[in-house]
């Protein structure tokens, strides 16, 4: 389905920094009524100061919108240094053109996120509704949860089209995670809910500690852990409403913390 | 062989020493003319600390001149530039706090606060990941005297007290007479479980050499085995399973076990995933017999940081301040992540030397900021410095509060008189705050 947005705010880097620009006070539930000079005014943190947006970037706005959902912000240039893109969103849609840093939709509840690059650690930290996705690769604790907290990711849906680093999904407790290309260790640990598929080939220890939820590893796992027991080896598995197909073994733990885990390897 | 001192005129007893965690509080100096001339009961390390005091010691104020060479200034001049470089600077670090006072890191978390700085210690090369397993799989925790008094298996992993720790064997864990051990060395059994044959593996009952970035397999696979489970393999991390096995019955049959776990664990591949399972095991361990764990800490008040700092803010190291409230993600907020980032534009370094801690790369970035130093003495992180702070030592020169491995807080005693223009860390900081409040209640009017 092609969702037309009404109001396109387009936001070209003038000016890059070492020091990362914090973005979190631009979001399209927070933007879609503002007028071209409020969204160049709007705040940025930039280390401990607060600057404007225009400070950065250029700020153009195309067509009008009465709803977020009906704002798409599209942020363009060197994003290496952006952080919180996107983060605690609801609504409408953000499209970056380029690497992004820290906590890309961290924290959404809604609404869709693109980065058309790669993306740094805490991509999807504790986001309970919405899409994210990165065409590139995605660096360690992608869908994972705050420091110090246990529980991660609990909604809505990552799409990784390259690799993911370590302890994706760490504390996941629900939503789905898709990684098409290969994915670092720990993937899933302390896992207690939800969906993790993962098409290439998986470092060690996939699932340590996991309680519940499902892990699909459709490439090679290079070392399973021992805590892992084999139930059954299926052909065309019918996992969380889809079919995959092939043969695959279908393992459950981690057996360390009495948990009910799926692991799915394919054969 | 070394004489024995007897050239003395004053022996202060039961003072603490200020090398290592182990924090031995039994040390006792020996002075001349107010001098310290000799100590006893401290370990080559702490001696040596205490004895070449004078060696390189910083003794005034500097600033680098645009020869770049370090001149001596006044106090008033230092801490003025001290303060304007941290005022304006936008993303200021300030480091270090490991070798210093309770009561200047609390100074210094004000300092971090008022200026919207990253604040944060050696954890965040050494053992961070313990603490945040800490704080997500909790902590059965013990002290040294409980250990030094009950337990009969001592575990040490990862770790290699007898070279970084010297007296950590000789008082609390293995040759000590204890209440419930009154044979000492006899009653104890020591493990050592480590990929290298230490010196501590030496003088231990026995040794398990594992494969080294293994760790989280191994722990795994002591679970299972503790809980009566079959492992397929005929090995784990390199370890036949009847040595595990083994193992496992002499963890399970001890009347109190006490493990010690060291950088060997905790900066290894899974890094804190090592200690989360490591707790596990010691929980398990638990339903059978009583056992407790303890992280070998590096510097003598690096655990007072973590606790003072925690009590502050709720994070225990790499707090963020940039936002007016505190904020702490690993590889985000911490020290080393930052340099590689090249984020920092002000870096203050207490009590530590960046310059012998830090990787190359990181230090590269502080070559083309602005840096201070506030430390007793010369070494590579001065010659990185712009402006030198010269202080003075906690338990020597000045009394504070540090807390021990075991997060026991022990007062430090002064015993010395400070050099004439050197101040403690509390008062640079204290006249450092007051500067910046001042500079602020400019800005506003």
């Amino acid at each position: 389905m092609v969702v037309l947005f009404v109001k396109t705010i387009n936001l070209k880097m003038i000016k890059s920094s070492s020091i990362a620009l914090e973005f979190d006070n631009v979001l399209p539930e927070l933007l879609y009524d503002k007028s071209l000079e409020d969204v160049k005014n709007t705040i940025i943190f930039h280390g401990n100061k607060k600057e404007a947006v225009s400070d950065y970037f250029d700020v153009n706005i195309t067509g009008k919108s009465d709803i977020p959902d009906d704002c798409e912000i599209i942020i363009d240039g060197d994003l290496s240094r952006v952080k919180r893109i996107g983060y605690c969103m609801s609504s409408g849609k953000i499209v970056a053109n380029g690497d992004v840093d820290f906590h890309v939709g961290a924290c959404m509840s809604g609404g869709t996120i693109i980065v058309n690059g790669n993306a740094e650690s805490y991509a999807g930290r504790e986001m309970t509704g919405g899409v994210l996705r990165i065409k590139g690769n995605v660096k360690e604790f992608c869908g994972s949860s705050y420091a110090g907290d246990w529980r991660g990711m609990s909604g809505g849906k990552i799409i990784v089209e390259g690799n993911a680093g370590k302890q994706l999904a760490e504390y996941m407790v629900g939503g789905e995670i898709i990684v098409k290309g290969n994915c670092d260790i720990l993937a899933g640990v302390h896992m207690a809910g939800g969906l993790i598929s993962i098409d290439g080939t998986i470092n060690q220890w996939v699932g340590g500690q996991m309680k519940k939820g499902t892990i699909i590893v459709n490439g090679k796992l290079e070392e399973m852990l021992p805590t892992f027991t084999l139930q059954e080896i299926v052909h065309n598995p019918l996992i969380c409403g889809k079919y995959y197909i092939g043969k695959y073994e279908l393992y459950s733990g981690d057996n360390g913390v009495k948990g009910v885990g799926s692991l799915w390897l394919k054969k | 062989m070394e004489t024995p001192i007897t050239d003395y005129d004053e022996e202060i007893k039961n003072c603490s020493c200020s090398y290592c965690g182990n924090n031995c509080d039994d040390i006792t100096y020996l002075l001349k003319n107010k001098q310290i001339v000799g100590v006893r009961h401290a370990c080559r390390i702490g001696a040596s600390k205490i004895i070449n005091d004078q060696d390189q010691r910083l003794l005034n104020p500097m600033i680098r001149n645009e020869e770049g060479i370090l001149e001596e200034t006044s106090w008033d001049e230092a801490l003025d530039l001290t303060a304007k470089l941290l005022y304006n600077s936008t993303r200021p670090v300030l480091y270090g706090w490991g070798e210093t006072s309770v009561e200047a890191i609390k100074k210094g978390i004000k300092v971090a606060e008022l200026t919207g700085s990253v604040i944060d210690n050696q954890s965040t090369i050494c053992h961070g990941s313990t603490i945040q397993a800490f704080q997500n799989v909790g902590h059965p925790v013990m002290t040294l005297g409980e250990v030094k008094n009950r337990a009969d298996v001592i575990i040490y992993v990862g770790t290699n007290p007898m070279d970084d720790h010297p007296r950590h064997l000789s008082r609390y864990t293995t040759f000590p007479e204890g209440f419930f051990r009154k044979n000492g060395r006899e009653d104890r059994t020591i493990i050592t479980l480590d990929p290298k044959f230490t010196n501590t593996a030496k003088v231990s009952d026995k040794w398990i050499q594992f494969n080294m970035n293994e760790d989280y397999l191994l722990f795994n696979a002591l679970r299972i085995l503790l809980k009566g489970q079959k492992i397929e393999s005929d090995e784990i991390a390199g370890v036949p399973i009847t040595e595990l096995e083994e193992l496992i019955n002499i963890m399970k049959n001890a009347e109190y076990g006490a493990l010690f776990f060291g950088l060997g664990v905790s900066q290894t591949l899974a890094k804190q995933k090592n200690v989360d399972v490591l707790i596990q095991l010691i929980e398990d361990l638990n339903r059978y017999s009583k056992w407790s764990m303890l992280p070998m800490r590096g510097f003598f008040n690096v655990s007072g940081f973590n606790i003072a700092l925690t009590s502050e803010t709720g994070y225990p190291y790499g707090v963020d301040f940039a936002r007016g409230y505190p904020r702490f993600m690993v590889g985000e907020t911490t020290t080393i992540d930052l340099l590689n980032r090249r984020e920092p534009d002000f870096f203050m370094a207490i009590s530590a030397d960046p310059g012998v801690q830090f990787p190359g790369y990181s230090i590269q970035h502080l070559t083309q900021i602005p840096t201070i130093q506030i430390d007793t003495h010369w070494g590579p992180y001065t010659e990185l410095s712009d402006i030198v702070l010269p202080s003075t030592r906690v338990g020597v020169e000045t009394e504070g509060t540090a807390y021990r491995m075991d997060s026991i807080p022990l007062f430090m005693k002064k015993v010395i008189d400070k050099p004439e223009n050197c101040h403690s860390d509390e008062w640079i900081l204290n006249e450092l705050y007051q500067r910046l409040e001042m500079l602020k209640s400019k800005e506003e009017k």
